[in-house]
């Protein structure tokens, strides 16, 4: 074997050139706080003890956690509301992409507005609802005394341990909904006409041709929603920061608040770098089984 | 002669020039850089700023943070080790922690240049013997009131014959309640405004009724001690006091609770002393000129004892990474003297030094200085987390899901205060305070 033999073929080396920048983007900004976090969650660091160093725990942060109860109830509290809030997106967002894939005049300007609720950051979101549902200013408790219904108004919803997240899944929904919307507009838009041509000459109902043939050829735009609208639901902060602080008690304390609590109120950077790669375990898991379940079917 | 005449002037000029030199003051090179919040009192003390430049010759600077980021940017700059800030305006809650951390400096050289004997809370700013921060506004928890409803004498009256004594400022935790109860008419009028969201706010009103009581936080051990009877015995009263407050307090934080009071839809709130340069403020404010202060109110039993009573309070430190400390303490000594403190008070602070709360023209335009001063006179101003760098962590981590957690019903008293304690048990374990 010759000395030019051992030596990266050109074309090996050019491909390297061009892929440098991206790899070294992703270590920089991806890789190394990844890997940097992984370090922080094996230590008890306490950032405002300097004097007590940070001191190798190895997996101890990572026992505690998951002997905690109250991490269970976080959890649980989570997917309550990632799945709450996903599925009513999926639902309505279903039901408007349908509505909005029909021509009829002003349809293109409808599509723009509903837009708006999304583009709109989540701390405003948080802010918006919070007055909306204050009980003396907010006009929904006074409307929801109106139609009698006296139990979202007394407790008041932010203050009602059990409706707390179910206020929480549907404004997310509402500022989320329109992003599902546009993903299934879009499927919608690239479905062929042959089948549905097929379908009437069998006689096939609406509902039987939406059952039959829109849900099957739209399993992908589908695919991309959930996995999307999945991970983002997962690291809901800003609402529930500005809206409840975590509460009544701890109804609506979810993952990433319990990350935040631990970093920037009680400043164990250890414990909190454990709980955000939880959040990234259970991600991951989220993410690889809809996609297997997605590519199966 | 005419040479004569030029060296003369030449000296003359020289002399001017010495003159100059020896009347500017040592440190006009300084520059010193200050970071606060954008709050009310940051503003009262931005006022004093210019003179100051003019009268030492010391060059400011002031960055400002939003209050919600402050304390991270704060700690991410100190232990980044960025030095960016000479004299940092911090919550009397924050000190402790960048003290033991030595990210802020003793002021020794000025302990002997201000009269500390006139700041009340002072000794909670010494760490080993050493005092950290120069309190620049000083307050108290207790209760804002409504004085045109207090001297009504029809509300006297009313409140005589329904409860056999006078209606005043409550001194007593009964009477508390029982003015609470009366003045509470939904949907107009509320007896009392409290802060039920989830924060350290909900905790206050723990607090102040734990330490009415006579209970504590820690005991000498540094071992939790709220979860005692009395403690249970506070927690079941704020409950209790919920009854009388707007059912939309349950999520109110201190804005939303001051925006109540300051719209007149309730006749007490309790709040903190700032809530009246807000309160008292025509333009913010519908009870303008009508409302007055008390100090926290607490059992019979312990009517007359000086007990704790929660104090918050900001002030100055000294940044350990200061380039000129010198020129730094100058602006301390400046800004906390007393006639700076009077000065700056009329834009929107509460002086912390007795003197200055006692100057006539400022109790002429707070008349509720007067009842402050005497609260804070009678009482030990004991911050509203325990000055140790697990102080807040205590708090918002244990204590106010604790609290939070019985106010939602989903644990009893006992069992929500003990489940803290467990907590802090743990906590100062892993501080280093007992095994």
């Amino acid at each position: 074997m010759n000395a030019a033999q051992k030596l990266p073929s050109r074309e090996f080396r050019e491909k390297i050139l061009f892929l440098a920048p991206g790899l070294g983007y992703i270590g920089v900004l991806f890789v190394f706080p990844l890997l940097y976090s992984l370090y922080v969650s094996l230590t008890q660091w306490n950032l405002l003890r300097p004097d007590l160093g940070v001191r190798w725990v190895g997996v101890a942060n990572f026992v505690s956690l998951l002997r905690d109860p109250f991490t269970w109830q976080t959890v649980a509290r989570t997917a309550y509301f990632v799945f709450g809030s996903v599925a009513l997106e999926l639902v309505l967002g279903m039901i408007l992409a349908l509505a909005l894939n029909r021509e009829f005049p002003g349809v293109g300007v409808i599509r723009s507005i509903i837009l708006i609720p999304f583009i709109i950051a989540p701390v405003v979101v948080g802010f918006t609802w919070r007055f909306l549902l204050n009980n003396d200013f907010g006009p929904l408790p006074h409307l929801f005394s109106a139609l009698h219904l006296n139990f979202l108004v007394n407790p008041p919803l932010l203050s009602n341990a059990s409706l707390v997240i179910p206020m929480l899944i549907v404004i997310d929904a509402w500022q989320y909904m329109p992003f599902v919307t546009l993903v299934l507009l879009a499927g919608l838009k690239a479905l062929p006409s042959e089948p549905y041509e097929a379908a009437l000459v069998d006689g096939a109902s609406p509902v039987q041709q939406f059952f039959r043939i829109t849900l099957p050829l739209l399993r992908p735009a589908l695919l991309v929603a959930v996995i999307i609208r999945t991970m983002t639901a997962l690291r809901v902060f800003d609402t529930v920061f500005v809206m409840t602080g975590g509460g009544p008690g701890s109804a609506s304390e979810v993952l990433s608040f319990y990350g935040y609590r631990m970093a920037f109120q009680s400043y164990q950077m250890g414990m909190s770098a454990a709980i955000g790669l939880l959040t990234l375990l259970i991600a991951l898991v989220l993410t690889l089984f809809l996609m297997r379940s997605g590519s199966q079917s | 002669m005419k040479s004569s005449w030029s060296s003369r002037a030449v000296l003359a000029a020289l002399a001017v020039f010495l003159m100059a030199v020896l009347a500017t003051p040592v440190l006009a090179a300084g520059k010193v850089t200050l970071v606060s919040e954008y709050g009310i009192h940051t503003e009262a003390w931005k006022t004093e700023m210019k003179s100051f430049q003019e009268k030492s010759g010391i060059q400011l600077q002031l960055t400002q943070i939003p209050y919600a980021n402050y304390f991270d940017q704060l700690t991410l700059n100190f232990t980044g080790r960025l030095g960016n800030y000479d004299v940092p305006y911090i919550s009397s809650l924050w000190y402790p922690a960048f003290a033991k951390a030595g990210y802020i400096t003793p002021l020794n050289d000025l302990v002997k240049a201000i009269n500390i004997s006139d700041i009340p809370g002072i000794q909670n700013y010494y760490q080993n013997g050493k005092l950290y921060m120069v309190p620049y506004m000083n307050e108290l928890g207790g209760i804002l009131y409504r004085k045109d409803l207090f001297e009504d004498p029809k509300e006297k009256a009313a409140f005589k014959k329904k409860y056999g004594y006078e209606l005043k400022p409550p001194e007593t935790l009964k009477q508390y309640r029982d003015i609470a109860e009366f003045f509470n008419r939904p949907p107009n009028l509320y007896g009392v405004t409290l802060m039920g969201k989830r924060s350290i706010f909900l905790a206050t009103h723990f607090m102040n009724r734990l330490w009415a009581y006579g209970g504590e936080l820690l005991d000498n051990q540094m071992r939790p001690a709220f979860n005692s009877a009395v403690g249970v015995k506070a927690l079941e009263e704020v409950k209790e006091m919920f009854k009388y407050a707007n059912p939309a307090a349950r999520n109110y934080d201190f804005q939303e609770a001051l925006t109540e009071f300051t719209m007149g839809r309730s006749a007490m709130a309790e709040l903190w002393t700032t809530g009246l340069l807000y309160a008292d403020d025509q333009a913010k404010s519908k009870v303008a000129g009508k409302v007055s202060f008390v100090g926290f109110p607490r059992p019979e039993e312990n009517l007359g004892k000086k007990l704790p009573m929660l104090y918050i309070s900001w002030g100055f430190t000294l940044a350990g990474t200061a380039k000129d400390k010198r020129a730094a303490e100058e602006w301390i000594k400046y800004v906390t003297s007393k006639d700076a403190e009077v000065r700056a008070a009329v834009h929107g602070n509460i002086p912390a030094r007795f003197s200055a709360l006692t100057d006539p023209k400022l109790q002429k335009k707070f008349p509720w200085l007067e009842p402050f001063r005497k609260a804070m006179q009678n009482c030990i101003p004991t911050p509203m987390v325990p000055l140790i760098p697990e102080g807040s962590a205590l708090v918002n981590q244990y204590l106010v899901p604790a609290v939070a957690d019985y106010m939602a019903g989903v644990a009893d008293a006992k069992s929500a205060l003990d489940k803290a304690a467990d907590g802090v048990t743990q906590l100062m374990k892993s501080g280093g305070y007992y095994k």
